[in-house]
This record gives C-alpha cells, structure tokens and sequence, in this order.
C-alpha cells in the first residue's frame, strides 16, 4: 500500500498542471500574507487580527480546492483501469490496498501543499495556523473522497473531469444556497456538503465532514471490489 | 499435490458464458499449455484465478488457499496477463523496483538488473517503456512476473508479438524456471511452442474443456492415424504382393513398393509386429521412421470434430 502511495504522492508533482496548482496557492498565500502584513493594525483594531494572514488562503480552499482536486485527481482510479496498468498491481496486492494506496497518496499530497501554504506565512504572522490546517485538510479530504469515489464507478477519464468540474461548481453554490433558503431539496443536499458544516458557528462541525470522506472510501472499496479489471 | 484445482468455475457477461462451469486440476511443478481458438475463455479463466476478474460462480484452489483467500499467495505466483501496459514515462527499472516495493520485496539495483537481462531488456534498463515495441513490453511483463520467482507463473501469450531469437529466450527460460520448481500455466497460439514445452495440455473451447492430458495421451486419444516409413533392400514384386497381404491386417493403408514401405496404423503397438513380420521375412530395413500426429493437427481434428458440436 505505501509504495502505491508515495508512487501517488510523488507522481502529483510532476504534472504541469498540479506545478501551476501548487505555484498558484503558494503565490497566493505569500500575497495575501504581505498585503495583510502591511494593515497589520487597522485588521486588528477590527479584530481580524489572528485570522487575518490565512483569511486568502482559507477563501482560495474554500472557493477553489474542489477544482483543483478534481482538475489534479479525476482519473485517480480509472487512467489506470483504461490503460490496464492496473492489472499489474492487481496481480501483486489487494484492491483495498490500491485504493487506500490512491487516496493516501493524494491526500498526503494536499498535506504537504498546505504545510507548505501555512509555513509560507509564518514570516508575516509568527505563528503556525494549527486549527486552521487540520480543518482545510479535512476539507480538501472531503474532495479528494469524492473524486477517488467518481473515479472508481466511471470507467472514461474525461468523464469523471467533466463531472468533478461540474460538482466543483454545483457543490460550493448548493452548499452557500442552502444557508441562506428553505428550500427543501437545497437545504437536504447542502447537508451533504461541507459547506453546511463550514458555516456553522461551531468549529467543531467541521470534523462531520470527515464522515463524508470515509463513507466515499469505503463505496470506493465496495465498488472497486466488485469491478472487472 | 496440486498447485491450482477449479470446481465449476463460471463467468457469465450478462446472458452470455465465457467459462462454463470449469473443473480442472493442475500439478504442482509441471507446465501446463492452455490452448483454445480466441473467445474460447483462456485469458477469462487466468483472469479470474488471478483476482482480475471475479467468478459468477464456483470456486478454486490456488497453492493450498481458497481463491476468496487469494491475498495469502499473492506474493507466491507472478502473472503476465494477456495485454500488457505500463507507465509511459518509467523506465523498465523503475517498473521493476516500483513493483517490487509493493512485493515487499528487497531486491537490489543488480538484482533488478540481472532479471531483466534474463528478459534481453539489458540494454533497454532505463529507456522510457513509451518507446518501447510490442515485443519489448512483453518481455517486460514476463520480468515483473517473475521478479518474486513465483510458485505458480500465468503466462497469457508470452511470446506473441516477441522476434524469433527471443522466443527461444524465452523457451529456455520457462524450462528454467520450470527446473527450479516453479508450476507454470502458459496460453498460447503457437501450438509448437505448446507442444514443445508442456507436460500437460488442455484444450478449450466455449468455455469447457475439450481435452485435458498429456501430450502422449492426447495423440492416443485424437490421432487418426500413425505415419509409418520403412526404408528397406529391394524386394521382388511377389514379396510384395505377399507384404500386401499378410500387413493389410495390421495397417489401415499402406504403399508398397520395391524398397520402402509407407504405413498408416491406427495402433503403435503394431509397429513392433510389423518389424518382426520384415525381419522374419529376411527383409533388411534401413531405416524406420514414425511419424506421430502433431498437436497442431489434434487441435485441428478436434475443431472439426467437437468444436462445429
């Protein structure tokens, strides 16, 4: 399971568009960091103080990670089913081992791009934002899910793009939609969003979501169990 | 002691069966050729013993572990299943090393190395496999299947696509590997190659097995007739006539003439007879030579007898 992993980890960070992913979040969060470095003052007075410095960084995850996990891990599952790479890791360890191999080594990715995010901050605002990463892993981890799950039951690559595309953009408006309406059939879907648990005034809620990640893993074991290869 | 036994195995793709409640028993340390016309179910079958596919219904054995155990002796077998693909921008050494790390395997650089000379991909080690031919990929798929030197090895087709000078590399090294032990079933077209390699073959079409046994038992079973050529001194044309007469009873049809004979005998046990019977008669044969039916033309007089059924 670990080499599959770290194959995972390490083959993230040679694509050019996980480079242009990776380049773009910590360009962001160093400018956001240095603009709001220089209103140190003025943020505090308002009290924004000790959010402040990953108030850009939070948005840009909050907004924008479900489509750089789609973009980055879309065909996580199903490139390897199409080209029957697959076939050689089958013959050598157990499904469960490749898809837990899979999403591990994806979510290690994000780890480490967001350590990375978070210590490209420290200079400004002294402090590493602990809380702040433990709840954007968990969020991110909710897409990584979501995505490994797509690309397990779809079996055409392009496919799985254009439908985490999609969701990247359907999920964060349904999820903002439901806080807002009554709604019933918005507000039932935004419950299965991790928005709803984002926007509550408790940040515990947040740790909900990671109950979403797990039930993804596990249909994704239960389907790739079941799957011709 | 048998290194993989099948009870009714079956694999249906919607209303239609690909293998049709399958029983078969393979000794552990033999090689075993699994020959069929294409769709017959061959690749089907590997796929399912090796966990790439799973059975309808059924069940089987592989090296002592229930298939639904299959994760016990992964580890102990290798397969090269019948389409081989591999990671564009690896290398054949880094395949090697990747799937030896999900092996858990400690194998060195050298070691690596040394396996795929065994292969002739020496001077292709660290070549991208995107520029790799058909035959090369091949060769590596027959690497990364024997890089744990496997118990039981799945060869589908493992010389299809591969130069002549490899195929006979790749003879010698499924003796080898034989040698040492290792049971291994092979798929193939190249009903020479089958012939020349296994001690047990099974014939399949639609699903079931037509013919299972060695390659004695097979020619027993399906040859039609047995090509006897006798070489012997001149003979009058009245101790022809006599040869007619006394062999017309042993052989099924024979050509007589002055100094050689052409037999066709349903039974090798009649050759003996038939030498008695011209030495008896004073005749000096030169030369004897039996000519056994093929496996090519077994498969043959099978596709016309019991695959048109």
């Amino acid at each position: 399971m670990f080499a599959i992993t770290w194959r995972e980890f390490t083959s993230q960070f040679k694509s050019i568009r996980s480079i242009i992913i990776i380049l773009f979040i910590f360009g962001v969060t160093t400018g956001s960091a240095k603009l709001i470095s220089q209103f140190e003052m003025q943020l505090k007075d308002l009290g924004l103080g000790d959010n402040a410095y990953v108030g850009g960084l939070m948005l840009l995850l909050f907004v924008a990670s479900p489509l750089f996990v789609t973009s980055i891990s879309h065909s996580i599952v199903n490139k390897e089913v199409d080209s029957r790479t697959i076939r050689f890791l089958a013959t050598k360890t157990s499904r469960q081992n490749i898809i837990l191999g899979k999403f591990l080594g994806n979510f290690l990715f994000w780890m480490f791009c967001l350590v990375i995010a978070l210590l490209l901050i420290v200079p400004f605002s002294h402090a590493f934002y602990f809380s702040e990463f433990i709840q954007s892993v968990i969020y991110v981890s909710y897409f990584i899910g979501l995505t490994l799950f797509l690309s397990t039951i779809i079996r055409n690559p392009s496919l799985t793009m254009f439908l985490g595309i999609s969701l990247s953009i359907a999920l964060p408006i349904i999820g903002i939609w439901g806080m807002f309406t009554k709604n019933f059939i918005i507000k039932s879907i935004s419950y299965v969003t991790p928005y709803f648990y984002y926007t509550q005034d408790h940040t515990s809620y947040t740790y909900f979501v990671l109950i979403f990640t797990l039930i993804f893993l596990v249909l994704s074991l239960m389907v790739f169990k079941r799957r011709d290869l | 002691m048998k290194a993989l036994s099948t009870k009714d195995l079956t694999k249906k793709y919607g209303n239609k069966t690909v293998v049709n409640h399958l029983n078969l028993e393979i000794e552990k340390g033999s090689i075993f050729g699994f020959l069929g016309k294409n769709g017959a179910g061959k690749s089907t079958f590997i796929n399912m013993i090796t966990g790439l596919t799973l059975p309808t219904s059924g069940s089987f054995e592989i090296l002592g572990e229930q298939g639904d155990s299959l994760h016990r002796v992964r580890h102990r077998i290798g397969v090269l299943p019948d389409y081989s693909t591999f990671y564009e921008n690896f290398t054949a050494l880094e395949h090697l090393k990747y799937y030896s790390r999900i092996l858990r395997l400690s194998l060195t650089t050298n070691e690596l190395k040394e396996i795929l000379k065994q292969v002739e991909l020496e001077d292709a080690i660290n070549v991208k496999t995107k520029n790799y031919s058909f035959g090369m990929k091949k060769k590596l798929g027959l690497a990364q299947a024997i890089i744990n030197k496997p118990e039981l090895l799945f060869l589908d087709e493992p010389t299809s696509g591969v130069d002549a000078n490899s195929i006979l590399n790749i003879h010698t090294l499924i003796k080898d590997i034989s040698a040492q032990g290792t049971t291994v079933f092979l798929t193939s077209h190249n009903l020479d190659e089958v012939e020349k390699l296994c001690d047990d073959i099974a014939i399949m079409n639609k699903g079931t097995i037509q013919t299972k046994g060695s390659m004695h038992q097979l020619r027993r079973e399906y040859q039609d007739n047995i090509s006897v050529y006798i070489k012997h001194d001149s003979i009058s044309e009245s101790k022809q006539i006599k040869l007619r007469t006394e062999l017309s009873s042993l052989v099924k049809n024979m050509k007589v003439a002055s100094d050689h004979l052409e037999l066709f005998v349903e039974d090798e046990s009649v050759i003996p007879k038939i030498n008695n019977y011209l030495v008896s008669e004073q005749i000096n044969i030169y030369r004897l030579e039996v000519e056994e039916p093929s496996l090519e033309e077994i498969f043959l007089n099978l596709g016309e007898e019991k695959f048109s059924a």
